[in-house]
């Protein structure tokens, strides 16, 4: 059937067919993802009624919502997740996957275990968390601190300790998944470098330092990337746990946003599409620098 | 795991070393901790769910009863519970919202993941970056324009929306692309040699191979419609509300005790923790070897 001349003929009736295969996708994408990513541009340049547009006002909403004092703590706080992930949020799963990765029996346990907070619901989570930290004696981090004789303290209302709290949550919940991600890249190092090391007289612990270490540097680099960008859009745990406080203390920039979108008192579409429009120019500027420092300091090696 | 070969830093012949042996011993009880770690508030939110409220608050007022055990494990509590919060209703809505999610996820993903990795039409190349760039952008952040033209369109109230949403998941387009990129192209040229047009090529051949991607995928949507709250908190009428909504509510929930909102919990992840279990060895491989996270 596929004679000479009716080639070019079969590869751009092929080409419409496959168009049309990949055009209800295509159309749910736009829909969804598409479309809405641009209009936030546009909704963010103007006054809105409800979901309608009222008038160009050009960047007047960006102007509120820098002057909004809430911007201010939410951008903070904010920044504030995002370093201590890194302090807390980061290590952990390294050091989560080279010890289980020296574990010979019971390994498939302790990786499944160390993913189960994972596929936990978020909501569900938080919810459990704030029963936890419950300021009432009752509270199971405070029973816990009551055997070693710490008297109980309200733990989710101190603005001090907070967010680096809130960071432990997230962290128990993410760590496993993430150190399942660095087991894989662990399992991939050449067991001839620790050998050859081995011969130089290398131990242990500077084997890890000079070979297991360098070795997933790249994948680190990448992890944290997309651990700060997942960090940077937090929002149920503030949400549910303290609702922003107390005073502020736990607000972040997608909880203002959702309080465009949903506070009855502060409804208004337009300054909402801007914040998402703001945190999204912040993390692809700052996923530029990252990628472009990245790719200097392998350019210097 | 029945491999007892280290693969690890510590090779066979450090074992020689005591200092490397008691330094295992140390690996082993950090691996206790972070085992414990990581079941203990699961653990304790169910045991919880089996005590009443005056057992529950008076755990520190004894000494000596500060159990996190209850007294008698008395299912009852959990069924009065369901009963009183209509979970059953809940349970149905996310069953619902879930089911459609998983039909729309396999098609439209896998269709466009085909179209991208094997049929590569003229063009093709515009929509992968399109999808590319939709994985680095945050998802949050386009909700406003979303829920507006959903609004506008009087989509919203029923699940469509959210059984819609499931169809254009990038993330998924991403794993069906890396499991079809994965055929040899000799089986796909047999087929169009035969004859065979895109969708033929993609019913008699791909679809037949495409199982093992199509159970991860599954499984992902499950886990991700089951746990969804934002769109189906805006979307969905009363009457459609999930079990992630109804949750929600308990975020200020002065009229409910704190026991009736710790058996919700554990009623909202018993699906998935279920789930895990039947296939946690999938679910664990995959992230192993395509290095991507749900």
């Amino acid at each position: 059937m596929l004679g000479k001349n009716s080639g070019k003929y079969w590869i751009m009736k092929n080409n419409l067919m496959s168009w049309l295969i990949i055009l209800p996708s295509v159309i749910l994408f736009a829909f969804f993802v598409w479309v809405p990513m641009g209009e936030s541009i546009v909704m963010s340049m103007f006054k809105t009624k409800g979901i309608r547009l009222e008038r160009y006002i050009g960047l007047e909403q960006y102007i509120a919502v820098f002057r909004d004092p809430n911007f201010l703590a939410a951008l903070r706080n904010t920044v504030s997740y995002t370093l201590w992930s890194l302090i807390i949020g980061f290590f952990i799963p390294i050091i989560i996957a080279i010890l289980i990765s020296e574990t010979t029996r019971m390994k498939g346990l302790l990786r499944t275990v160390s993913y189960l907070p994972n596929i936990m619901p978020g909501l569900a989570t938080v919810l459990l968390w704030r029963s936890f930290f419950s300021a009432k004696p009752s509270g199971a981090f405070n029973v816990l601190l009551s055997y070693l004789g710490v008297s109980p303290r309200p733990w989710l209302s101190d603005a001090g300790i907070i967010i680096p709290l809130i960071v432990v949550i997230l962290t128990w919940k993410g760590a496993g998944a993430t150190a399942l991600i660095y087991m894989a890249g662990l399992a991939g190092i050449n067991p001839e470098l620790y050998e050859s090391a081995t011969i130089d007289g290398a131990g242990v612990w500077k084997r890890i330092w000079h070979i297991t270490l360098p070795q997933i540097f790249n994948l680190g680099s990448t992890l944290l990337l997309l651990q700060i960008i997942s960090v940077f859009q937090i929002l149920y745990e503030p949400l549910v746990l303290t609702n922003g406080g107390p005073d502020n203390a736990s607000i972040s920039l997608m909880q203002l946003l959702f309080n465009y979108i949903q506070n009855a008192s502060s409804i208004d579409y337009g300054r909402a599409s801007a914040v998402s429009v703001i945190i999204a120019l912040m993390l692809l500027t700052f996923t530029v620098i990252y990628n472009s420092v990245k790719k200097r300091m392998e350019s210097y090696e | 795991m029945s491999d007892n070969r280290r693969t690890g830093v510590i090779r066979d012949y450090d074992l020689r070393s005591k200092s490397v042996r008691v330094g295992l011993v140390f690996v082993y009880l950090a691996c206790a901790v972070i085992f414990l770690v990581a079941v203990f508030p699961i653990i304790w939110v169910i045991l919880a769910g089996f005590k009443e409220l005056k057992e529950f608050y008076g755990t520190m007022q004894f000494l000596g009863n500060k159990s996190f055990l209850p007294k008698a494990f008395n299912i009852q509590y959990y069924i009065e519970t369901w009963k009183d919060m209509k979970f059953q209703k809940y349970y149905l809505n996310s069953l619902w919202s879930v089911a459609g999610s998983i039909v729309t996820a396999l098609i439209f993903n896998g269709l466009l993941a085909y179209g991208l990795s094997i049929l590569k039409p003229k063009g093709h190349k515009i929509i992968y970056s399109l999808v590319m760039f939709t994985l680095l952008i945050p998802g949050t952040t386009f909700i406003t324009p979303l829920f507006a033209n959903l609004n506008r369109l009087k989509m919203t109230g029923f699940f469509t929306p959210l059984w819609l949403a499931a169809g254009a998941n990038a993330f998924y387009v991403v794993l069906f692309m890396q499991f079809f990129d994965s055929f040899p192209s000799s089986i796909i040229e047999a087929g169009r040699i035969d004859g065979c047009g895109p969708f033929q090529v993609f019913s008699r051949i791909v679809l037949p191979l495409s199982k093992p991607i199509m159970v991860v995928v599954a499984i992902y949507t499950i886990n991700g419609a089951w746990s969804d709250f934002l769109l189906p908190y805006l979307v969905l009428d009363n009457k459609y509300r999930t079990v992630m909504v109804k949750l929600f509510e308990y975020k200020s929930a002065n009229q409910t005790n704190d026991l009736d909102v710790l058996r919700a919990v554990v009623f909202s992840i018993l699906p998935p923790i279920i789930l895990f279990f039947f296939f946690q060895k999938k679910l664990t491989e995959n992230i192993v070897t395509s290095g991507i996270k749900g």
